[in-house]
C-alpha cells in the first residue's frame, strides 16, 4: 500500500545479548537449586532416619549418635513389626482398603464431575454447591454421628464401611477439581465423539476420561496418600474388638501404645517404613504420567 | 445421499435472544451449501441445529425425508466438521479415522478398506499410526476430513473448518475441499465468515444476518444481483462503494447525480429494475462495485455506456495483477443499518485508515495494473453504468430485484 504520505521508516533491529540473559538465568539458576538441595535434604532425611533406625537397636537409636549407621544389618525389627505386631495382615486389609475407595472416589467423582460441569441442568449449581460445602465440615465434627450412623446400618467394624466413610470424605475435593478440570477440556470433542455415534456414557468412558487423564491421575494420587494416611476414621469405625480387621496405622499406633516402657523402638520404624514403601512406589509410578498438555493435538 | 429442508426454524435461547428467526432453506441432495454472515449472525446455531447438537426452538429440520427434530445425533446419519477439528488426542489417525465405524458395528475388513482409501485420498497413509499431537495444523485437518468422509454419511456438516489453517494452505484446502465434494458428491452444509470462501466453494450461497436469512442464490447473482445494502455491502471485496444520489430524468434521459458527478443510467437498467421509475426525482442509495470502476487510459475503446468520473487518488495498493485506487467523494457516508453491519464483519478493508471529514465518503475503484496511478494523482475513471445498483433509502432493499417487488 502506498499513500501520497509516506510515513518514515524505522527499521526495527532486534539486538542479541546473550551473555546478559545467561548471567540472570545462572544466577536464579544457582538460587534455585540451593533451595532444591535443601527442600530435598528436609524430606529425605527423615525418611531416611525412619529406614535407619528400623535396623538398629533401642540403645542404638537412643544413643550419642543417632544418624550413625547401625552396626549390625539385620531385618530382625521387620521381622517383628511384620508378624508379632501383625502390621503384614494389616497392610493388606489397608491395601484393600483404599484400593476399594480410591476406586470408588474416582469412578463416582469423575462421573460427578463431568455431569456437573458439561450439562445444564435445573439444580446443577445447588449439587455442585452442596459438594463442595463437603469440604468445610472437619472429620471431627461428625466423628459420633458417623460412628453412629455406620453402627446403625450394622458396618460398625467392616471394611465396607471404611470404604464408604472414606469415598464419602473425598468425594467433595475429588469433585471440585474435577469439575474445574473437566471445564478446561474442548467441548467440541465430546460434540465430535457424539456425531460419531457415541451416547453419553461411551463419550464419557472412551473420550472424556482419556482426555482428563493427567488430571484424573494427579488426584487419584491425592486420594490414596489421604486415605493410606487416615487414623482417625479407622479408629472410631474399627474398634479394638475387631483387631484381625484394623488398619496400618493402627497398627502401627498400637506398637508405642500397647508396649509401655518396653517398647519395641526399632519395630515401630520398620513398621513406619512397611507404611512408606508403598505409597513412594505408587508416587514413583504415576508421577512420570502426571503430564500436562495431553490435550495437545485435539485442535489447530 | 439426501436433502436437507429447514421450515420456519428458530432458536431461542435462555434470555430470550433470538439467534435463528423463522429460517426457511432447502439444501438440495448433493448441493454444496455455504451459509455466510458476519459473527453472531447464527450460521453456527443453524449448522449445530442441523447436527443435533442444539435444541430446534420452533419449526422443523427434515433430512432425506426423516423429520430429525428429536433424533439425537448419531441417528441422524450425518458428519461434522469443526472449526478446532476436534480430534480425539488418545487416539491414532487410524482410530480417529476408524471410531465412528467401530460403534457402527462394521466389519474389520469393511473398516480396514474405508480408512485405507479415506487415507489416500487425503494423502494421509504415512501418519496413520501417529497421534494427532505429533501432526501439523494442515495433517489434522485432513484427519478431521477424513473422519467425515469415512462415515459415507447422508450429508456433510463443516462448521469453518479451514479457519484455523494459515492463508496459503487455506487456498489449497479450498481447491481440495472443492475437488473431494465433485467426487463424493455429498451433500454438505458449509458455515464460514469468509465471503471469498463462500464465492469459491458454495453450489449455492445462503446470507444470514440476525438470524434472518437475507439472500439464497448462487455466488454470481449474488454478486450481481444483491436483494439489500447488506448482501451487496458483505459480498464482494473491495466491498462496494455506496452513495447518497437523486435520480433524475431530462432532456438527455435518465440519470443519477451525486457529489457533483452525473452518470448516466441507460434505459435497460429501467427495463430490468421493475419499479426503479417511481424512484424519478427521488433520493436513492447507489451502489458502484469497484470492480466495475476502470482507468480511462488503460479502458481505452471501450466507452459504450461507461461514464468518465474524474478524481484524485489518494492511496493506491498494488496487487500485482489489479491496482485498488481510494478515492473520497465530496458526499456524507451512508449511514444505514445494513451497510454498518456488513461493513463491521466484511473484509477489514483500510477504510477507516484515512481521516475522513464528515462529507466525505471513502471509495474504491479497482483498475487494471497497466494503469500506473500513483497516490496524489489525478486520474479520470470510467464507470460501467450498466451494472450500477439502487436501493431504497429507508428499507435498504435493491429497487427492481425479483424478491424485492411488492415489499
Amino acid at each position: 500500500m502506498k499513500t501520497d504520505t509516506a510515513p518514515a521508516v524505522t527499521p526495527v533491529r532486534r539486538e542479541v545479548r546473550p551473555k546478559a540473559g545467561k548471567q540472570s538465568a545462572g544466577l536464579l539458576g544457582g538460587v534455585s537449586h540451593v533451595m532444591l538441595v535443601l527442600w530435598t535434604i528436609l524430606t529425605v532425611t527423615p525418611i531416611v532416619y525412619t529406614f535407619l533406625n528400623s535396623f538398629k537397636t533401642n540403645t542404638e537409636i537412643f544413643g550419642d549418635s543417632p544418624l550413625a549407621l547401625p552396626q549390625q544389618w539385620g531385618w530382625g525389627a521387620w521381622g517383628r513389626a511384620w508378624e508379632t505386631s501383625r502390621i503384614g495382615e494389616y497392610l493388606v486389609n489397608t491395601v484393600i482398603v483404599v484400593a476399594f475407595s480410591t476406586f470408588f472416589t474416582m469412578l463416582l467423582g469423575s462421573m460427578a464431575a463431568y455431569v456437573l460441569s458439561r450439562y445444564e441442568f435445573r439444580g446443577n449449581r445447588l449439587i455442585y454447591t452442596l459438594f463442595v460445602a463437603g469440604l468445610s465440615i472437619p472429620p471431627f465434627l461428625a466423628l459420633s454421628a458417623l460412628y453412629k450412623v455406620v453402627d446403625n446400618v450394622g458396618l460398625l467394624g467392616t471394611h465396607t464401611g471404611v470404604v464408604l466413610v472414606y469415598v464419602a470424605y473425598s468425594m467433595p475435593f475429588t469433585v471440585f477439581f474435577l469439575t474445574a478440570f473437566f471445564k478446561t477440556l474442548p467441548t467440541t470433542v465430546a460434540e465430535a465423539a457424539m456425531m460419531d455415534g457415541c451416547g453419553h456414557a461411551r463419550t464419557f468412558f472412551q473420550i472424556m476420561l482419556p482426555m482428563a487423564k493427567p488430571g484424573l491421575i494427579s488426584i487419584t494420587i491425592f486420594n490414596v496418600i489421604g486415605q493410606w494416611n487416615q487414623y482417625l476414621l479407622p479408629i472410631a469405625l474399627l474398634p479394638g474388638d475387631k483387631q484381625d480387621k484394623w488398619l496400618i496405622t493402627q497398627g502401627i499406633a498400637n506398637i508405642s501404645t500397647s508396649a509401655g516402657y518396653e517398647a519395641d523402638w526399632a519395630g515401630l520404624f520398620a513398621a513406619l517404613s512397611m507404611a512408606i514403601i508403598p505409597i513412594l512406589i505408587v508416587y514413583v509410578i504415576f508421577q512420570r504420567q502426571i503430564q500436562t498438555g495431553l490435550t495437545a493435538g485435539v485442535g489447530k | 445421499m439426501a436433502s436437507i429442508v429447514l421450515n420456519n426454524v428458530d432458536k431461542i435461547y435462555a434470555g430470550g435472544v433470538k439467534a435463528v428467526n423463522g429460517l426457511n432453506l432447502e439444501i438440495k441432495d448433493g448441493e454444496f451449501m455455504v451459509l455466510v454472515g458476519p459473527s453472531g449472525c447464527g450460521k453456527s446455531t443453524a449448522l449445530r441445529m442441523i447436527a443435533g447438537l442444539e435444541d430446534i426452538s420452533g419449526g422443523e429440520i427434515v433430512i432425506g425425508d426423516r423429520v430429525v427434530n428429536h433424533l439425537p445425533p448419531k441417528d441422524r446419519d450425518i458428519a461434522m466438521v469443526f472449526q478446532n477439528y476436534a480430534l480425539y488426542p488418545h487416539m491414532t489417525v487410524e482410530e480417529n479415522l476408524a471410531f465412528g465405524l467401530k460403534l457402527r458395528k462394521m466389519s474389520k475388513p469393511e473398516i480396514a478398506k474405508r480408512v485405507n482409501e479415506a487415507a489416500k485420498m487425503l494423502g494421509l497413509e504415512q501418519y496413520l499410526k501417529r497421534k494427532p499431537a505429533a501432526l501439523s495444523g494442515g495433517q489434522r485437518q485432513r484427519v478431521a476430513m477424513g473422519r467425515a468422509i469415512v462415515r459415507e454419511p447422508q450429508a456433510f456438516l463443516m462448521d469453518e473448518p479451514l479457519s484455523n489453517l494459515d492463508a496459503k494452505l487455506r487456498v489449497s484446502m479450498r481447491a481440495s475441499l472443492n475437488q473431494l465434494h465433485e467426487r463424493l458428491g455429498v451433500t454438505t452444509v458449509y458455515v464460514t465468515h469468509d465471503q471469498v470462501e463462500a464465492m469459491t466453494l458454495g453450489d449455492r450461497v445462503c446470507v444470514l444476518r440476525d438470524g434472518i436469512l437475507q439472500q439464497v442464490d448462487t455466488p454470481q447473482n449474488l454478486f450481481d444481483k444483491p436483494v439489500n445494502l447488506f448482501v451487496a455491502g458483505f459480498m464482494g471485496s473491495p466491498s462496494m462503494n455506496f452513495t447518497y444520489a437523486e435520480l433524475v430524468r431530462d432532456g438527455a434521459g435518465a440519470a443519477v447525480a451525486f457529489a457533483g458527478y452525473k452518470l448516466p443510467v441507460p434505459d435497460t437498467a429501467f427495463a430490468e429494475k421493475a419499479g426503479l421509475e417511481r424512484y424519478i426525482g427521488k433520493r436513492i442509495i447507489l451502489g458502484i462495485r469497484p470492480s466495475d470502476f476502470e482507468d480511462a487510459v488503460a479502458a481505452n475503446g471501450a466507452s459504450a455506456g461507461w461514464a468518465r468520473v474524474p478524481v484524485k487518488a489518494n492511496v493506491t495498493e498494488e496487487l500485482g495483477s489489479e491496482i485498488n485506487v481510494l478515492f473520497t467523494i465530496d458526499a456524507p457516508p451512508v449511514e444505514h443499518k445494513d451497510t454498518v453491519a456488513a461493513a463491521n464483519d466484511g473484509d477489514e478493508e483500510e477504510a477507516a485508515a484515512l481521516p475522513l471529514t464528515g462529507d466525505k465518503s471513502l471509495w474504491t475503484a479497482r483498475v487494471n495494473a497497466r494503469s500506473h496511478v500513483r497516490p496524489g494523482q489525478n486520474i479520470e475513471l470510467v464507470v460501467d453504468t450498466h451494472n450500477l445498483h439502487f436501493f431504497d433509502v429507508e428499507s435498504g432493499l435493491s429497487i427492481g430485484h425479483p424478491a424485492n417487488v411488492g415489499r
